[in-house]
C-alpha cells in the first residue's frame, strides 16, 4: 500500500516536473559563422544564407527565420531558390544537390529536405564530368540545370531530381556550333555561369570557364548564338529586356554585347577595365539594372552597375570592394570581410522596379545599403548582426526591465543611430506568428576593445539598442577620430568603407570582463581586464566630466611577490564629453591591475563589490571610497601573483627545454651512426606520440594555485550574527573552496553621504573539498532566494520572509551545500562530481512557471556543468530535475559564454558570432513561428493581398519593422498591466 | 584475581574480580592509585597467554586481559615518554626460542628489525573492501588520505580494454592506471599498479565517461576514495571464501571490530561503512564565526564546535589521547597471518596450515612496508629486558586471537597467493 502511495506521488511530482520544464533549443541570434553561400528569393521575400559547416538560414521580415542542417558536413558552395515556389536547392561542397521546401504544419512553415540528387555520369568518366560548378533554376519551376567540371550541362526535372538525359547539353554538341578558330584543340573549360534570358525562358546562356558564351535555345535543343570572349569568365548577367549580355572576366574587365540580333555571333558593344591601367583583380560578379518603365509616366532612369572586384592588383588587391555605378555617383564600397555573394532588390509588385536596396554578404556581416537614398546610407539590420564586430569577452542578461529604463536606453540608442537609413528593412518574407514576448529582456554583451552593447533579447531577433564605450575614460592609443565614413577627397577609386566588422582591439587592456547592471536605478557597473571598474550612471543628457579614481591595494601589504602582467590604464585627467546614455562617474582600479573576476552592485546600499585573483573590494560609489579591501592570496601562490605574462614565459621556458633536448640529440646524431640515431629520434617521436593522455589524481590543497581567486561575490541582507537582527552582508567564495562573509554597517539614509560605511568581517568557511565556490546565495524563510535590491521597493518582488530561518547555499564546482543561518552548519547537499565526474561551470536562479496553471511556479538552479548538460535543481530541497545534455564537452568557450535568465532560458555562443538560445521552462520560450505560402504562379494575379510577403501590400507596411511593432505592443500592454494593478506586476513568487 | 603490577622497579600487588572487572578507567585509576602516580601518563601493558606483552587502553582489552590472565594478570606500567614501542608483542624474546623458528624459512630471519609504532599511531591507509560481492577478478581498494601527509599518487590514463560480450570479445575503451608516485599512498598500499582497469570509483561505474570526468570524480571523493580495479597481475587475487568458512570469517570480522572502534569515531570518522555511511564529519566544513558584538579588528574567532570537530580532520588528525583511542594491539609475526584471515576469511578452510609459511612471508614482506614508516620511535630498550622474562609462550594456532582489531585488518588486508 504504502509502496503505491509512494508510486503516485512520484508520477504527481513527474507530472510536475513535465509542466515546469521543458528543454529546447529555440533559435540562433546573431550573424552565422563562416557563411559559404547567399541566395534570395524575390518572389518569397525571403533571403538564405548556407554555411561552411552545412547549415542553411532562411530570413524574411523580422522573425521570420528558419533554419536548417545537411546531415553531409560539407560547405553550402551555391542556393537556388525555384521562381515562384517555395522550394530551394542548395549544392554542396561534396557535390551533391539538396532540395528544401517550407511546408505549412499546425499553420507554422517548417523547412524541410525533401530530396537529394548526386549527378551520375557514364561509367568510367572522370569525377569532373559530373562535378557541378554551375545551376540554374529554371523558371519554369520544373527543371534544373546542372553545369559541370568537364563542361556539359544535365538537365534535371525537379523536383524529383528526374535527369532528362536527352536534354543534356554535351560539349561536343557546343563544339560543333562554334566557329573552328575560335575553339581550336582547346577545352572550353568548366561551365561559370547558366543564365536564362528574362524575356525569353526558352534560352539559356552558358558561359565557359575559358570565355565563350553560347545561347541554347531549350526547345530546339541547339545553340541560337555565342558570344566569343577571349578573357577567362568570371560571370555573367542578362539585362532584364534580353537584348544584351554583361560578362565579367578574370583580368578585371567587364564587357556588354548585343544578342539581338539574328546573327548566330554576337558583337562586343562596349569593354571596360573599371581601375584600369595596372593589372586588376577579376571581377567576379556584375550587375546591371536598366528600368523597363512600360506605364507612364515615361521616364528613363540612369542604370544601375554594380560589380565586385576589380581592384588594382598592386595598390588595392586585399580590399573587398563592390562598386556601384549610378548615374555620375560612383563609389567602391570597401567592406570590413571577403565578399561571399550580393544581390539587389528592386521595388514593384514583380520586381521590376526601382533598385531599392543592395544585399551584400561578407564573411562577418550582411550589409544592407539603401540604393533610394541620397549618400546610400546602411540599413540597419534587424537580424543578422554580427555581435563578433568586436569579440565577445563576457555578456549579462537582466530580466524584465522596467519600461522607464527600456524607453531611456532605446533613445539613448537612436541618437548613436542616425547615420542608419530610415527605410524601412527591404526583405519582407513570410508572416511572424509568434506572441509578443512577454517581458522586455536586455542582453549586454561586453568586448574586447572596451565596449558593452546593449540588445533587446525579448523575442526571436536580437535587436541592437544602444552600444557603450568605456575607451573614452582612458588613454589608449586609438585615434578618436577614427570615423567610418571617412573619404579623402578624389581617391580613386573613390573607396567608401561600410560594415562594423572590427575585430582589432587597440588595447587588450580595455577588455570587458563582467557587467552588473541594476534595472531599477539604471546604475551600471563594468569590469575589465586591467583590473578597472567602471561606474555608471544612465543620463539623458550629454555631460562633460572627469572620472575620479581610486585604486584598490589588494596585495594589502603581502610581500615577495612581483606583478609581471599589464600595466594599470591610464586615466584621462581632463573632463570628457560622454554622449546621452550611461556616463561613467566612478571607477576604482585594482592593484595589482589583474582581470576582474567577480562583481557585484547593489544599487540601494550604493555599494560595488569587486574581486580578481588576489583578493576582493568593496567600493562605495556615492562617497566615492574603499569600504573593505581583502587579500585572499595564498602566500605560495606565485602563479597569481606574477599575472598572466609569467605563464607565457613558463611556455617559452618549457619550448625552450624542448629545444635543447632536441639539441642534444642532435648532438648524439653527430657522435653516433646517422641512420642509428635517426631511428632512435623516431622511435622517440613515436613514443612521444603513443605516450597517452594522463591525469594526476590527487586531493586539492590549499596550496593549488589559484585558491585565492575570487569567483563570486553576492549581496544579501540576511541574518549573519543572530536569528533576530538582519543586517547587510557581502559574501564573496574563492576558487580554494572559501567563503568570507562580512557585515556591512551602512548609515542612516540621512547620514549617508557623510558617515562611513563599515564592514566587518563575521564568517569564513573552507568547504573540505576546497571546490571553486562559483556561486553564492541566500534563501529566505520560505526558501525562495532572496530578492533583488529594489525589487521589493519597487512593488515587483515580494518581500523576503524574515521570520523563518534563513539558509545558505554554497555553490561549488562539486556540489550544492545548505547551511543554516546565523550559525552556520551543514544542513543538506547534493553532490555532483563524485556522481558523475561533471563539474559546475555556470549556474543561475530562475523561476519555472508551470505551463499548465498560471500561479504554480517554483524556483530553481539552471546549471550549466563543464560535460555540456543543463540542469534544474530544485530549491530550497538541492535536488536534482531534469538534465539535458546541451553543448558539446569540447566546446570550452560555448560552456564559458553560457548566461541564463532569471526565467529558465539561456544563452550561449556556438560560433564567436552566434548565440544559441535555448529554454528549460516550458512556460517560457521564446521561438521563432512564422509561415510562408507559396506566391501565385503569374505575377500579373499579385494584386490579391497575400500573407507571404511578396506582393507590394506587405511591402507598404509601416515604417517600423515588426520587432518594433511587437515591442511597441509590449510596452502598451505593460503599461495598461501597471495601471491596472501595479503591485502584483511581474513578481515571479 | 590477583595482579601483579610492575612499574619500574616497584612491584604492587592488589586483586580484581575477575567476573566484574570493571572499566578501563576504574582501573587505570586503580594503578594510578596503588603505584601513586597520579598525575603521570602511564601505558598499561600485560602479559597475555602467548607471552606477548599487550597494552590495555580500553575497556575491551582490559576485559580480554582480565579473562585470559591465568592465574595471575601481570600489569606492566611504563611512562608514556619512556614507551619502547618495540617492546610491544613482535619483539618478545622468547619468540625467537619457540617453534615458530623453525615454521619460518631464513629469509624472515634475516629480516632487518623492524619496528612496530604504538597503536594510537596506526592508522588505516588502505583497505580491500567488498571481496564477498565481487568477482574474484575484480579489487576494491579503499585509500584513506585523512591524517596522511602522502600525497595520493597516481595517474590515470585512457586505454582499451577487452570485454566478454554476448557477441564475443570486444574492444572497449577503459581507464587505466598509468603511473604511480613514488612514496605515495597508492604506491605504498601495495594494491594498486600500473595498467590496473579503474572499473568503479566509489561505487559508480567509469564506462562511458572520459578520463576528465573519471578524474574529477576521484578527486571529488579523494578524501575516501574507493576505486575498483582489474589488476593487471591477475595472480594475485583473493579467493572467494567458500560457502564453508564464509560465515567464520565475516564474525571475526565483526568481533574484530572491538579493539578498534574509536579511532573510527573520534579521529577517522570514515573509517567504517562503505558508501552510504560515509557522509560524516570527515568532510566538514571549518567555519570561523566572529564574535560580532565588538567590531574590532582582533579575528576573536569563538570557534565553533563543528570548527574544532572539523579542524582536527582538517589539521591531519593529531593523535588522539590513549584514554579514547586505544588501537590496537600490536601484533607478533606469527598473528599476522591470522590478520590475513580476517581479512579473507576463505583462507581458512582452504589452507590453515600448508601454505602458512609462505604466507606469512608474503605478509611480512608488505607489513614491512606498511610498518617502516612507523619506525622512527626513540626505543627505550633497557627497559625491555624484565618484560620479556615474564612473557609467556606462544601458541601458533591463529584463531585464538580473535580480539584481533578490525582497523587492523583493514589495514593490512594483504594479498594473499594460494
Amino acid at each position: 500500500m504504502k509502496r503505491f502511495r509512494r508510486h503516485g506521488q512520484e508520477s504527481h511530482r513527474d507530472r510536475i516536473k513535465q509542466e515546469l520544464y521543458q528543454f529546447n533549443k529555440t533559435v540562433e541570434h546573431g550573424f552565422p559563422h563562416q557563411p559559404s553561400a547567399l541566395g534570395f528569393s524575390p518572389s518569397l521575400q525571403l533571403l538564405a544564407i548556407g554555411t561552411r559547416s552545412g547549415a542553411i538560414k532562411l530570413y524574411g521580415a523580422p522573425g521570420v527565420e528558419f533554419m536548417g542542417l545537411h546531415d553531409e558536413n560539407a560547405a553550402v558552395t551555391q542556393i537556388h531558390f525555384l521562381p515562384h515556389l517555395v522550394e530551394l536547392v542548395t549544392l554542396l561542397d561534396d557535390n551533391s544537390l539538396h532540395m528544401w521546401t517550407l511546408k505549412a504544419h499546425k499553420g507554422v512553415s517548417e523547412l524541410l529536405e525533401i530530396g537529394r540528387f548526386t549527378l551520375t555520369g557514364p561509367p568510367g568518366a572522370p569525377p569532373s564530368v559530373t562535378r557541378v560548378t554551375a545551376v540554374l533554376a529554371h523558371s519554369s519551376g520544373e527543371l534544373l540545370l546542372l553545369g559541370t567540371e568537364g563542361g556539359h550541362v544535365f538537365v534535371v526535372e525537379v523536383p524529383g531530381f528526374r535527369e532528362l538525359e536527352e536534354r543534356n547539353i554535351s560539349l561536343e554538341i557546343v563544339t560543333h556550333s562554334i566557329p573552328e578558330e575560335y575553339g581550336g584543340r582547346r577545352s572550353l573549360e568548366h561551365v561559370e555561369s547558366l543564365q536564362e534570358n528574362p524575356a525569353n525562358p526558352q534560352q539559356v546562356l552558358i558561359g565557359y570557364g575559358r570565355g565563350l558564351m553560347v545561347i541554347w535555345d531549350l526547345d530546339c535543343q541547339s545553340a541560337v548564338k555565342h558570344i566569343l570572349a577571349t578573357q577567362p569568365l568570371e560571370s555573367v548577367w542578362w539585362t532584364e529586356d534580353g537584348l544584351r549580355v554583361l560578362s565579367s572576366h578574370s583580368d578585371g574587365s567587364y564587357c556588354r554585347w548585343s544578342v539581338a540580333g539574328l546573327d548566330t555571333q554576337s558583337e562586343q558593344e562596349k569593354s571596360e577595365v573599371p581601375y584600369g591601367h595596372f593589372p586588376c583583380k577579376a571581377i567576379s560578379k556584375v550587375i546591371h539594372v536598366t528600368l523597363v518603365l512600360f506605364s507612364p509616366p515615361l521616364r528613363s532612369s540612369p542604370p544601375f552597375l554594380l560589380f565586385s572586384g576589380g581592384m588594382p592588383r598592386a595598390s588595392y588587391g586585399d580590399r573587398h570592394c563592390i562598386t556601384v555605378i549610378h548615374s555620375k555617383t560612383h563609389v567602391a564600397l570597401d567592406f570590413t570581410s571577403r565578399i561571399i555573394d550580393f544581390f539587389v532588390i528592386r521595388d514593384g509588385p514583380d520586381q521590376a522596379g526601382e533598385p531599392s536596396a543592395l544585399v551584400v554578404l561578407v564573411e562577418e556581416e550582411l550589409v544592407v545599403i539603401d540604393l533610394q537614398t541620397e549618400g546610400w546610407p546602411v540599413i540597419q539590420t534587424p537580424y543578422l548582426v554580427p555581435l563578433h564586430c568586436s569579440a565577445i569577452t563576457c555578456s549579462h542578461h537582466v530580466s524584465a526591465i522596467p519600461l522607464k529604463l527600456w524607453e531611456r536606453v532605446l533613445s539613448a540608442g537612436a541618437l548613436q543611430n542616425t547615420h542608419y537609413s530610415k527605410k524601412p528593412w527591404p526583405i519582407t518574407g513570410g508572416l511572424n506568428l509568434s506572441p509578443d514576448p512577454p517581458q522586455r529582456d536586455l542582453l549586454l554583451t561586453g568586448h574586447e576593445d572596451g565596449t558593452v552593447r546593449f540588445w533587446d533579447a525579448s523575442g526571436v531577433c536580437l535587436y541592437p539598442m544602444y552600444k557603450l564605450s568605456t575607451a573614452g575614460v582612458f588613454h589608449t592609443d586609438a585615434d578618436p577620430n577614427d570615423n567610418m565614413n571617412q573619404c579623402t577627397e578624389g581617391e580613386w577609386p573613390p573607396f567608401r568603407k561600410v560594415g562594423c566588422f572590427d575585430p582589432y582591439s587597440d588595447d587588450p587592456r580595455l577588455g570587458i570582463q563582467k557587467i552588473h547592471l541594476c534595472k531599477y536605478s539604471g546604475y551600471l557597473t563594468v569590469a575589465g581586464t586591467a583590473g578597472q571598474i567602471l561606474v555608471l550612471e544612465l543620463n539623458d543628457e550629454s555631460a562633460e566630466q572627469a572620472v575620479e579614481a581610486t585604486v584598490a591595494d589588494l596585495l594589502q601589504g603581502q610581500e615577495g611577490f612581483r606583478w609581471k602582467g599589464h600595466t594599470r590604464l591610464e586615466v584621462r585627467e581632463e573632463p570628457v564629453l560622454f554622449p546621452p546614455g550611461f556616463q561613467p562617474f566612478a571607477l576604482v582600479q585594482c592593484q595589482p591591475p589583474a582581470v576582474v573576476t567577480a562583481l557585484t552592485l547593489h544599487s540601494e546600499w550604493k555599494l560595488v563589490a569587486f574581486g580578481t585573483s588576489h583578493g576582493f573590494g568593496l567600493y562605495d560609489y556615492q562617497q566615492k571610497n574603499n569600504v573593505l579591501v581583502r587579500c585572499t592570496l595564498n602566500p605560495s601562490d606565485q602563479l597569481a601573483m606574477e599575472g598572466p605574462l609569467s605563464r607565457v614565459k613558463s611556455i617559452k621556458k618549457s619550448l625552450r627545454q624542448s629545444f635543447r633536448r632536441i639539441r642534444r640529440s642532435r648532438v648524439s646524431l653527430r657522435k653516433h651512426h646517422l641512420q642509428d640515431a635517426n631511428a632512435r629520434l623516431e622511435a622517440e617521436l613515436a613514443e612521444m606520440e603513443l605516450a597517452p593522455v594522463q591525469r594526476k589524481i590527487e586531493a586539492r590543497s590549499s596550496d593549488d594555485s589559484f585558491t585565492g581567486l575570487v569567483r563570486t561575490l553576492y549581496f544579501a541582507d540576511t541574518f549573519l550574527s543572530d536569528s533576530s537582527h538582519n543586517t547587510p552582508s557581502l559574501w564573496a567564495g574563492t576558487n580554494g573552496g572559501s567563503v568570507f562573509a562580512y557585515q556591512l554597517r551602512l548609515p542612516s539614509v540621512e547620514r549617508r553621504a557623510e558617515d562611513l560605511v563599515t564592514a566587518h568581517p563575521a564568517k569564513e568557511i573552507q568547504l573540505m573539498h576546497r571546490a571553486p565556490v562559483v556561486a553564492i546565495l541566500v534563501m529566505d524563510g520560505h526558501g525562495s532566494p532572496l530578492p533583488e535590491p529594489l525589487e521589493v521597493a519597487h512593488d515587483l518582488a515580494r518581500s523576503p520572509d524574515m521570520q523563518g530561518s534563513h539558509h545558505l547555499l554554497v555553490i561549488s564546482e562539486e556540489q550544492f551545500k545548505v547551511f543554516t543561518l546565523p550559525k552556520v552548519s551543514a544542513k543538506m547537499k547534493l553532490k555532483l562530481t563524485a556522481i558523475d565526474g561533471s563539474r559546475v561551470r555556470r549556474v543561475g536562479v530562475a523561476w519555472f512557471g508551470s505551463s499548465c496553471s498560471e500561479d504554480y511556479g517554483e524556483s530553481g538552479l539552471t546549471v550549466l556543468t563543464n560535460q555540456g548538460d543543463l540542469h534544474v535543481v530544485s530549491l530550497p530541497g538541492v535536488k536534482m530535475q531534469v538534465h539535458h545534455p546541451c553543448i558539446r564537452r569540447e566546446d570550452v568557450s560555448g560552456i564559458a559564454s553560457c548566461v541564463f535568465t532569471k526565467h529558465g532560458q539561456g544563452f550561449y555562443l556556438i560560433s564567436p558570432s552566434e548565440f544559441e538560445r535555448f529554454s528549460l521552462s516550458a512556460r517560457c520560450v521564446v521561438e521563432p513561428r512564422s509561415l510562408v505560402e507559396v506566391p501565385h504562379q503569374t505575377p500579373t494575379s499579385l494584386s490579391r493581398a497575400q500573407p507571404d510577403g511578396a506582393s507590394e501590400y506587405r511591402y507598404e507596411q509601416p515604417e517600423r519593422s515588426s520587432a518594433r511593432r511587437v515591442m511597441e505592443h509590449a510596452l502598451l500592454n505593460d503599461e495598461s498591466e501597471y495601471l491596472r494593478n501595479p503591485v502584483d506586476k511581474l513578481s515571479p513568487v | 584475581m590477583n595482579v601483579l603490577s610492575l612499574y619500574g622497579a616497584e612491584f604492587r600487588r592488589f586483586s580484581v574480580d575477575r567476573f566484574k572487572p570493571g572499566k578501563f578507567e576504574e582501573f587505570y585509576k586503580l594503578i594510578m592509585h596503588v603505584h601513586r602516580i597520579a598525575n603521570m601518563e602511564v601505558m598499561i601493558g600485560y602479559a597475555d597467554v602467548h607471552g606477548d606483552l599487550l597494552p590495555i587502553n580500553n575497556d575491551d582489552n582490559f576485559c580480554k586481559a582480565v579473562s585470559t590472565a591465568h592465574p595471575l594478570l601481570r600489569v606492566f606500567i611504563q611512562r608514556q615518554e619512556e614507551v619502547d614501542y618495540s617492546s610491544y608483542g613482535t619483539h618478545s624474546l622468547t619468540r625467537k626460542k619457540k617453534a615458530v623458528v623453525t615454521l619460518r624459512n631464513d629469509v624472515n630471519r634475516k629480516r632487518p628489525h623492524i619496528r612496530i609504532g604504538m597503536p594510537q599511531d596506526f592508522r588505516p591507509v588502505s583497505s580491500i573492501i567488498d571481496v564477498d560481492i565481487l568477482p574474484e577478478s575484480h579489487r576494491r581498494v579503499r585509500l584513506y588520505r585523512h591524517g596522511s601527509d602522502k600525497p595520493l599518487g597516481f595517474y590515470i590514463r585512457d586505454g582499451t580494454s577487452v570485454r566478454v560480450t554476448p557477441h564475443g570479445l570486444e574492444k572497449v575503451p577503459g581507464i587505466f592506471i598509468s603511473r604511480m608516485v613514488p612514496g605515495g599512498l597508492a604506491e605504498s598500499t601495495g594494491l594498486l599498479a600500473v595498467n590496473d582497469e579503474v572499473l568503479e570509483v566509489n561505487g559508480i561505474e567509469v564506462t562511458g565517461k572520459t578520463l576528465d570526468q573519471v578524474t574529477d570524480m576521484m578527486i571529488a571523493n579523494s578524501h575516501n576514495l574507493i576505486v575498483t580495479v582489474k589488476p593487471v597481475n591477475q595472480r594475485n587475487n583473493v579467493v572467494r571464501a567458500s560457502r564453508i568458512s564464509g560465515s567464520s570469517g565475516q564474525s571475526s570480522d565483526s568481533s574484530g571490530s572491538s579493539g578498534y572502534p574509536s579511532l573510527s569515531t573520534a579521529a577517522a570518522p570514515s573509517a567504517h561503512g562503505y558508501p552510504d555511511e560515509l557522509e560524516s564529519d570527515e568532510e566538514s566544513d571549518i567555519v570561523i564565526e566572529s564574535s560580532l558584538k565588538r567590531p574590532s579588528r582582533r579575528s576573536n574567532a569563538s570557534v565553533a564546535s563543528v570548527a574544532s570537530n572539523a579542524s582536527r580532520s582538517h589539521a591531519q588528525a593529531p593523535p588522539p589521547a590513549p584514554v579514547d583511542s586505544p588501537g590496537p594491539p600490536p601484533r607478533p609475526p606469527s598473528v599476522v597471518s591470522t590478520v590475513s584471515f580476517h581479512s579473507q576469511p576463505s583462507l581458512n578452510s582452504l589452507s590453515n596450515h600448508g601454505s602458512l609459511s609462505y604466507k606469512l612471508h608474503r605478509d611480512l614482506n608488505l607489513q614491512h612496508s606498511q610498518y617502516q614508516h612507523h619506525s622512527s620511535h626513540p626505543a627505550l630498550r633497557e627497559s625491555n629486558g624484565s618484560l620479556h622474562k615474564i612473557l609467556s609462550t606462544m601458541r601458533t594456532d591463529p584463531r585464538h586471537s580473535l580480539a584481533l582489531p578490525r582497523g587492523g585488518v583493514e589495514e593490512d588486508g594483504t594479498v594473499i597467493t594460494l
